[in-house]
């Protein structure tokens, strides 16, 4: 072997420390992806306390105490967590279900049931218009849907496309981390004198335990920040904390700007708090 | 399983998932479907007619097209490096550089655009591709290393160390070797970078300052005018058929 290729220097254990080359080829990667996130962060952070036209010296809190201050906001926040906790739920439930339904299916039914994973979520809002709107498909065949999914002030309509896009989803990481092994330690508990609970608690629930709670944190974080869909299938009021900030920005020229910067970064906030979350029960769980 | 229940699987999934889907394709061309009827009572070209014409999706298109390919290539040529050595070389105390790649994930894409935009305006980029194609490439980098990632395992290193010893240089390796073992991983990156810039929303409406994308100029006729939604959904669903026949082909034949 060519000890002398850096490239190919990969498996020995003297080789398990950061050299020149690594950095190398991680630093583009990271230092673009740094500049993004921090840039996208930092000019928020700078949008919500200079106000418009103004210096660093004008910096203050204003824009976040009328925020705090605006009932919309606060029925907005109410909305983004009922939305983001329902679609989350019912998405992983879900998944895990269709998931459990299709491990020993072969590979064109999971073909199928993957269908929904790489249609973007404003053509699934178009889906549900067609269908479930006001004079929609299903109006149509049933007579009249017993309440009204598209604009439903609680959300419903966001919550019926989050689901349809994701359940998929997670069931596909679920499936992945299922693999063939799981049947044989099913089998081998099954042998220990075991019983069905017992397996998915022992067994089944420590298997998928990972993908779900990744899954999750992927679905909430894009249901707590998402703007296409509360703006396509969404009610007029409340809005999400996404539509709030657009309908700032488009009704008051001047302060707006900050209140739709606060409320994005509180937006990113909670996506992030969640993710925390769930990533610590996902470890402590492990340790257990 | 038996055949028969897998059918039936078949059939009650496809419900599911692929017939609202083809329900679009009758909507894209209703000129004309009146309420309580279950069928259109005419069929014609109006939507696409409105969505090309005075719509712009032509524009659109084009523009999505250029912003999704550009944040796919610049995805793929960092994330290919960058992955190779999170995937190969399996460093200590890695975990900042595995934050760094997830952080963005959570963050709303329309705070992503809000954000930048504010430095784009300084560096001349706002309202522009090279501004849109950056802000999407927040999105699309970290999918592309996270599906490279898996691509970059023992297996393909050891094929590559073999390759090494018949005296196969870095070139011939890269060629011979290892693009062919991760081919399938690399299309499925390609797919997904493509995948996720093509449908963002936020961070176009953004940075893009009113420059149309295809998801731009579809939102607004969802509630107005379904047929013409219906029928910019249809260009929009492109990609993702290819992504599916990807899907169903890898399902097909196991790596």
């Amino acid at each position: 072997m060519d000890t002398r290729d850096p490239a190919l220097n990969l498996r020995s254990s003297a080789s398990r420390s950061w050299r020149r080359e690594d950095v190398l080829a991680l630093a583009p990667a990271a230092v673009l992806l740094a500049a993004l996130f921090l840039g996208a962060l930092a000019g928020a952070v700078k949008v919500s306390l200079v106000p418009l036209g103004g210096g660093i010296g004008d910096a203050s809190l204003a824009s976040w105490r009328q925020l705090f201050a605006d009932p919309s906001f606060r029925d907005g926040l109410v909305l983004t967590l009922e939305v983001t906790i329902a679609s989350t739920a019912i998405a992983a439930a879900l998944g895990v279900a269709l998931a459990l339904a299709l491990r020993r299916s072969a590979g064109a039914v999971r073909a199928v049931a993957a269908a929904p994973v790489p249609v973007p979520h404003l053509l699934v809002a178009v889906i549900a218009v067609v269908w479930l709107g006001p004079g929609g498909l299903a109006d149509r065949i049933l007579g009249s849907l017993p309440f009204d999914l598209i604009g439903n002030r609680n959300g419903a309509g966001i919550v019926a496309v989050y689901v349809y896009k994701e359940a998929p989803f997670i069931a596909l990481l679920v499936l992945a981390a299922m693999g063939r092994s799981l049947e044989q330690r099913e089998e081998a508990a099954a042998v220990f004198g075991a019983g069905g609970l017992k397996r998915a608690a022992w067994v089944l629930w420590p298997t998928i335990r990972g993908p779900v709670v990744v899954g999750s944190i992927i679905v909430a974080a894009f249901a707590i920040g998402a703007l296409e869909v509360p703006l396509a299938v969404g009610p007029n009021y409340p809005p999400t904390l996404a539509v709030y900030a657009f309908q700032t920005t488009q009704g008051d020229l001047i302060s707006g700007e900050g209140r739709a910067a606060a409320a994005l970064l509180l937006a990113g906030f909670l996506a992030i708090v969640l993710a925390s979350v769930g990533v610590r029960h996902a470890r402590s769980a492990d340790n257990e | 399983m038996s055949e028969r229940r897998t059918r039936l699987l078949v059939g009650v999934l496809a419900a599911l998932f692929i017939a609202p889907l083809m329900v679009l394709l009758v909507q894209a061309f209703a000129d004309s479907w009146r309420a309580p009827g279950v069928l259109p009572d005419q069929l014609g070209w109006r939507g696409f007619e409105v969505a090309f014409g005075s719509a712009r999706a032509g524009d659109a298109l084009v523009n999505s097209l250029l912003v999704a390919f550009a944040a796919t290539a610049i995805s793929l040529v960092l994330g290919w490096p960058a992955a190779r050595v999170l995937g190969m070389r399996r460093l200590p105390r890695n975990g900042f550089v595995f934050l760094l790649i997830g952080l963005p994930l959570l963050m709303p894409p329309y705070l992503a655009g809000f954000g930048l935009t504010e430095w784009f305006i300084r560096l001349g980029i706002d309202d522009s591709l090279a501004g849109i194609v950056l802000a999407h490439v927040t999105f699309a980098l970290p999918y592309a290393i996270l599906i490279l990632l898996s691509g970059f395992n023992r297996e393909v290193e050891a094929l590559e160390e073999m390759a090494a010893t018949t005296g196969a240089g870095p070139a011939r390796r890269l060629a011979w070797v290892t693009l062919p073992a991760l081919r399938p991983t690399l299309i499925a990156a390609a797919l997904l970078s493509f995948l996720v810039s093509w449908s963002q929303y936020g961070t176009s409406l953004a940075v893009g300052a009113g420059r149309p994308t295809l998801p731009i100029v579809m939102l607004p006729f969802i509630q107005t005018d379904p047929e013409v939604a219906a029928a910019l959904a249809l260009v929009f669903l492109a990609p993702c058929i290819v992504a599916l026949a990807f899907v169903a082909r890898l399902q097909r034949t196991p790596l």
